[in-house]
């Protein structure tokens, strides 16, 4: 199995570090899988930080049938399932007296509608994030509720913002207001988190038994210990005493129902170049809908701040850098190459999704993927209009091909708030939302 | 007070910072004698200077300092260490209104110092830090310390986030479910590869070659003369086995197929023992470096024949690079590399660009991977001898009945070692109870392994417990235990858990005595362990982690490969470990008279006369713009763009790391400075910062940082020297502070740096006390920290007497008791 098998497509191949490592993950593996896809609804939100140029991302004309903007091009061939949104406010990633910040606060906000509140201490706080009030409605009969993934290293020194807890950075999904998702960058440890360990079935199987058993133990020495605690160790514990918990049924669940999945070969390594690991990141986001073990992914393609250039398109400036353009004419330019091809990156995702068949349709029919920036002109750090977008939804009723644009002051948990409503979640207010985006529901 | 003092005021006070602790407390020696007597009361002083804003009236700020009772200063202890920093930095009163004579403000802050200190003696506030989890590399050292296992933890554990500059904040440690399941993942592997024991079928592991290494030259010392290129590695291996070895060149450009030359040999050493070796020979190796081209590239049906012979060829070349070697159980060195020819790369010499990928797709042999995969269960000898087998297993049943007991001494060993305290029979019972599920399943060893198994997610060896005595009353402080002492000592200077004989002397109760506490850290410094304060503490600190992740911009650095990425990290990394070595004063960090060098770095930085991919260490002269940390190309290349020098993020990291007053973050809606992307058209670098200081808003803090930066511009992107910029403009170093201090270039730069040693130790004593305490400071350890630097002034700053100061210091010993959970 270690060996590269040359007959696989490219774009299969994983480069760790300049290596080339077979990782057969989606072709191989379709007809093991489609066969047990139910029609279930997914969601999947993908971040995108430090804004965009406006001018190139807002089309240039309204309503059905609208023009694409040049920044969007890469999703015209799925127009009929596009949604572009114009005029939304990311209220709450404003400062609103705090001092610094707006990169931190900008990703925690977007989905949240909350606005984050300033600490490098262990209170940090934000709300509950869209994917998650969608997965507490839709995951709880997967094996995960949720996945959390990201391209880019949260070890950096000296990335955080000084006042804010990293976790503002690195996290878009918040599991409720004080618990931010970590999103894991490896994609093997993805895989493993989907497929768990062991090659075969029997010795997956043979695996989770005895995780059980540790797990069992593991839940006794917690409450034991539990008793002898200060109150703030004693919350601290409860901290694993919960995740043990989750990691138990989760065990329980993929007994029941994986059994026959033909798990692809795992990933080793990181891919060297940003398309090639965001286009994984995607592979198994795929995989992980059509096996149905997760309904909802959120993926942080670029985090706020970044410094990650992009050579392979000719730019060798840094992503933050390059946002702030100062209305520089030539920079400006820059900064909706690099727009465009994070556009054109997800454009891949989409394409994966509707190439899958899934129940009556393809799989995009039945997922939603959200896509934006919690900042619209990232140059001036700016949080109103800023730039969203929705693809596919079909199952759901949603009408594409439209770009819909509102008035002066919407705020964007309307938009979240009417998408927590198409799946389900009973909210009548969420964040700072005034209501939901009835000409979005109606399709008119 | 010094002028650069004064003017760090104004980037305080250019915005208001944070409520942290940097922004509230900073302090510095008292000022000798008692200036408190000669000078006017402190309350005179207060009255005149303070009160006219920060009354009961106005309550400017919220501050009401006429309202305070100078008789209770440490009931008030966090107010008047603001007050201690705003007049000490000069930030406090405003430039507008008067202010007092310095001494009498030098006065005031002696005397409150004074007063703060006493009454932090008096009644000693140690916070209380929250329940720790271990980080991944206390994780992966606790390993290596419990079962002589050396793993790769980055495969089995995601990295932590950091919390004020340190991934051992334990607020920032949190636990998700994900991280639960890479937990049991690494306790099933972790107990699998110390017992030797090989279940199922393991993943093939991959040790990958940056891409931008160059391999036309030895690597590094751990690779033999007369090799080039490839790579060396210590593998652990489970079992006495066939491993099988795959061995993949590079991939070569646009084409595709390996980059692979007739001629070339490559040989594949363990612990410097040659094991096997391949000439690349045969007319598969004519087209050197690619499978021939079709005739004619228009022809769909020459280009998929064409394809088809490289990816045939392919096929022959990994085969060629296949192979197996039996290797006897536990770590060895492996080293994979070509055998050096004389011929010369040409191209090479004229531009070391050129050695990237993919923009060179022919030439000589290069490497791009190994890949080790471990014998089936079937093909591995039972019960290797191991170093793992020998630390774990201290007992070998020689019949059935013997089992269960040695299981229980081989468990209980483990734990006491893994828990970091003597273990009790209830600790047993959760292992024991696993041990026998496994036992009766697959045997002895298979029990141990699931007992194992037990032991490294049980949260007593996951998360650091420091018990609470039940007659200590809520928040009143009490000293912590001598267990719980070792434990601090041994994360704070090894990043792992204690050794025998600390635990030994800490079970004993004696630890706490000064002269046995000073003996035992005295020993772990000198300990090889210590070295974690290098690759965690300063390499965070002084972010010598990064360079891993160093990627300048090939279009505008030619000068850049691994093997410098990796000469930048060796350099910092040596140079602050000498200082704990050779216990050295801190203060060498600003201006040592050597660093440390190979041949790659010292031409990178013009240093004549070493040669060799050894380091070493080479005396810096006086007027050496190479002394100390801010000579150093991992520092240099840290804070610059990937394309171009940054003045304000240069400036920034020596505000944040050296004088510890971090700027404030710029305002909203404040652009940045335009970028142009072509370096012939950048604007003089002075010229763009010049538009700083014409924004009042901007000008606060860039006044300063922007002229500390300017200093260092004859250091590129990465650290090269140059006087002209590649527009041809001269590089213009000149520097001048708001308060007129002025300087030229590096060598004035580390003078100005020395005349304000002061905050430098301030600033290494605090992020010292962060790092060990695992939590962020706050106003109440602002006493510590003078203390710390009190004791150390004693010893001419040497770096031990910093431990030392840390390790006695009421926040490391104490803790403050917490509410009693129902």
């Amino acid at each position: 199995m270690m060996i590269t098998k040359i007959a696989l497509p490219r774009r299969t191949f994983l480069r760790g570090l300049g290596a080339t490592v077979a990782l057969p993950l989606l072709d191989a593996m379709i007809p093991a899988m489609s066969a047990q896809s139910k029609a279930a609804p997914r969601f999947a939100a993908v971040y995108c930080g430090n804004g965009a140029n406006m001018f190139d991302w807002t089309p240039p004309t309204d309503g059905a049938g609208f023009t694409f903007s040049p920044t969007l091009k890469p999703l015209e061939p799925f127009r009929e399932q596009t949604l572009v949104f114009t005029g939304l406010d990311n209220y709450q990633a404003t400062d609103q007296g705090d001092v610094g910040g707006q990169h931190p606060r900008a990703a925690p906000a977007f989905m949240s509608s909350v606005h984050p509140k300033q600490t490098e201490g262990a209170d940090v706080q934000a709300g509950t994030t869209t994917d998650q009030m969608i997965a507490q409605q839709i995951g709880r009969d997967t094996k995960l509720p949720s996945l959390e993934v990201s391209v880019d290293r949260n070890d950096v020194v000296g990335a955080c913002d000084h006042g804010y807890a990293c976790a503002y950075m690195n996290s878009m999904s918040w599991k409720s207001p004080t618990m931010p998702l970590p999103a894991e960058t490896n994609p093997r440890f993805v895989f493993e988190r989907l497929f768990g360990s062991g090659n075969t079935p029997e010795e997956r199987l043979a695996r989770s038994e005895e995780d059980r058993s540790v797990l069992d133990g593991l839940t006794q020495e917690i409450s034991k210990l539990k008793s002898g605690l200060g109150a703030h160790d004693r919350v601290k514990l409860g901290e694993y005493f919960d995740a043990v918990r989750d990691v138990e049924q989760r065990i329980a669940k993929s007994e029941s129902t994986n059994q026959n999945v033909a798990v692809p070969e795992r990933p080793s390594g990181e891919p060297e170049s940003f398309r090639e690991y965001a286009e994984l990141m995607f592979d198994l986001q795929v995989l992980a809908f059509q096996a149905d073990i997760t309904r909802v992914s959120s993926f942080m393609l670029a985090r706020e701040n970044i410094n990650r250039s992009y050579p392979e398109i000719g730019l060798p400036e840094a992503h933050h850098s390059i946002s702030h353009h100062d209305n520089h004419p030539e920079k400006m330019k820059a900064y909706s190459k690099l727009n465009t091809y994070h556009v054109d990156t997800l454009a891949y995702f989409v394409r994966k999704l509707q190439s899958i068949r899934d129940g009556d349709g393809t799989l995009l029919d039945h997922s939603v993927v959200l896509y934006g920036s919690g900042m619209s002109d990232g140059n001036v750090h700016n949080n109103y209009n800023v730039p969203v977008v929705v693809v596919g939804g079909r199952d759901l009723k949603f009408k594409g091909n439209r770009h819909l644009r509102y008035a002066k002051g919407t705020p964007l948990a309307n938009l979240s708030l009417t998408l927590m409503a198409k799946f389900g979640v009973p909210a009548e207010k969420f964040g700072d939302s005034t209501g939901k985006l009835d000409d979005f529901l109606s399709g008119v | 007070m010094s002028g650069l003092r004064r003017t760090q005021l104004i980037a305080v006070l250019c915005l208001l910072a944070p409520a942290t602790y940097d922004a509230q407390v900073r302090s510095a020696l008292p000022q000798k004698g008692s200036a408190a007597a000669s000078a006017p009361a402190p309350r005179a002083v207060l009255d005149k200077y303070c009160v006219t804003c920060h009354n009961q009236s106005l309550k400017t700020a919220g501050l009401t300092l006429d309202a305070l009772d100078l008789t209770q200063v440490s009931s008030h202890a966090e107010t008047w260490e603001k007050v201690v920093r705003k007049i000490q930095t000069g930030a406090m009163p405003p430039a507008m209104l008067p202010r007092p004579e310095k001494a009498a403000a030098a006065g005031v802050v002696s005397w409150l110092e004074t007063e703060l200190d006493r009454g932090a003696r008096e009644h000693p506030n140690p916070g209380r830090p929250t329940l720790q989890r271990l980080n991944r590399s206390e994780y992966h050292n606790a390993i290596r310390d419990l079962l002589a296992l050396d793993i790769d933890a980055a495969a089995l554990l995601p990295a932590d986030s950091a919390g004020y500059g340190f991934d051992n904040n334990a607020d920032a440690l949190t636990l998700s479910p994900a991280l639960t399941e890479r937990y049991l993942e690494a306790a099933a592997k972790i107990s699998q590869m110390a017992l030797g024991r090989v279940r199922g079928s393991p993943a093939p592991e991959s040790v990958f070659v940056p891409t931008d290494r160059d391999q036309s030259i030895r690597f590094n010392d751990e690779l033999p003369w007369g090799s080039r290129g490839g790579l060396a590695f210590h593998y652990f291996f489970p079992v006495d086995g066939e491993y099988e070895f795959q061995i993949r060149p590079t991939q070569g450009g646009a084409a595709g197929g390996y980059r692979v030359a007739a001629g070339d040999q490559i040989d594949v050493s363990i612990d410097g023992a040659k094991v096997w070796t391949k000439k690349l020979e045969g007319p598969l190796f004519a087209g050197r470096g690619r499978g021939a081209p079709p005739a004619d590239p228009t022809d769909p049906a020459a280009v998929v024949a064409a394809e088809r012979r490289l990816a045939g060829r392919d096929k022959v070349v990994l085969e060629m690079l296949r192979f197996r070697v039996p290797v006897k159980a536990g770590p060895h060195l492996v080293q994979t590399y070509m055998v050096a020819r004389t011929e010369a790369f040409v191209e090479d010499l004229f531009d070391p660009s050129l050695r990237r990928e993919p923009y060179r797709a022919q030439g000589p042999t290069t490497l791009s991977s190994v890949t080790i995969a471990i014998p089936p269960a079937k093909n591995a000898a039972e019960a290797p001898d191991s170093p793992s087998r020998n630390r774990l297993l201290v007992c070998h049943p020689a019949t059935a009945a013997e089992e269960t007991p040695c299981a229980t001494k081989i468990l209980a060993t483990l734990a006491r070692r893994a828990y970091r305290r003597p273990v009790t029979g209830e600790d047993l019972q959760v292992p024991l109870a696993l041990y026998r599920e496994g036992a009766a399943k697959g045997g002895f060893e298979a029990g141990l392994e699931m007992g194992m198994r037990s032991v490294l997610v049980s949260p007593k060896f996951l998360f650091r417990f420091e018990g609470q005595p039940d007659t200590v009353a809520p928040n009143t402080p009490y000293r912590i235990t001598d267990l719980e002492l070792a434990s601090r000592l041994s994360f704070f200077l090894w990043s792992s858990v204690p050794d025998d004989e600390l635990l030994d002397v800490a079970a004993k109760n004696t630890l706490h005595n000064r002269a046995v506490l000073d003996q035992q850290v005295k020993r772990m410094l000198a300990d090889a362990r210590s070295e974690a304060l290098v690759e965690n503490f300063a390499g965070q600190w002084l972010h010598i982690r990064n360079a891993a992740s160093f990627r300048p911009s090939p279009e505008l650095l030619f000068h850049f490969d691994d093997n410098l990425r990796q000469a930048f990290e060796r350099e910092t990394s040596l140079f602050f470990d000498s200082i704990v070595r050779e216990n050295r004063s801190v203060l060498d960090l600003l201006d040592a008279d050597y660093t440390f060098l190979n041949e790659r770095l010292a031409r990178h930085y013009g240093i004549p006369g070493v040669y060799g991919e050894r380091f070493r260490r080479v005396s810096l002269p006086a007027d050496s713009v190479r002394r100390g940390l801010l000579g150093q190309g991992s520092i240099l290349t840290d804070t610059s763009r990937s394309n171009r020098t940054s003045p304000v993020i240069r400036g920034k990291w020596i505000l944040e790391n050296i004088f510890g007053a971090p700027p404030p973050p710029p305002p909203p809606n404040v652009p940045t400075l335009e970028e142009t992307r072509d370096p012939r058209k950048v604007l003089p670098m002075r010229e763009q910062m010049a538009q700083h200081r014409a924004n009042p808003v901007c000008a606060g803090c860039h006044a300063q940082m922007d002229q500390l930066g300017f200093a260092l511009e004859n250091f590129d992107a990465i650290g090269e020297w140059r006087d002209i910029y590649v527009s041809g403009a001269p590089v213009d170093a000149s520097a001048k502070l708001p308060d007129g201090t002025a300087f030229n270039g590096p060598t004035e730069l580390r003078k100005v740096l020395l005349n304000h040693s002061d905050e430098f130790l301030t600033t290494m004593t605090e992020k010292l006390l962060t790092y060990a305490l695992g939590r962020g400071l706050e106003a109440a350890d602002a006493p510590a920290v003078r203390q710390v630097k009190r004791e150390a002034a004693r010893a001419d700053y040497r770096f031990a007497s910093l431990i030392q100061g840390v390790v006695t210091s009421t926040p490391f010993q104490m803790r403050m008791a917490q509410e009693r959970a129902n």
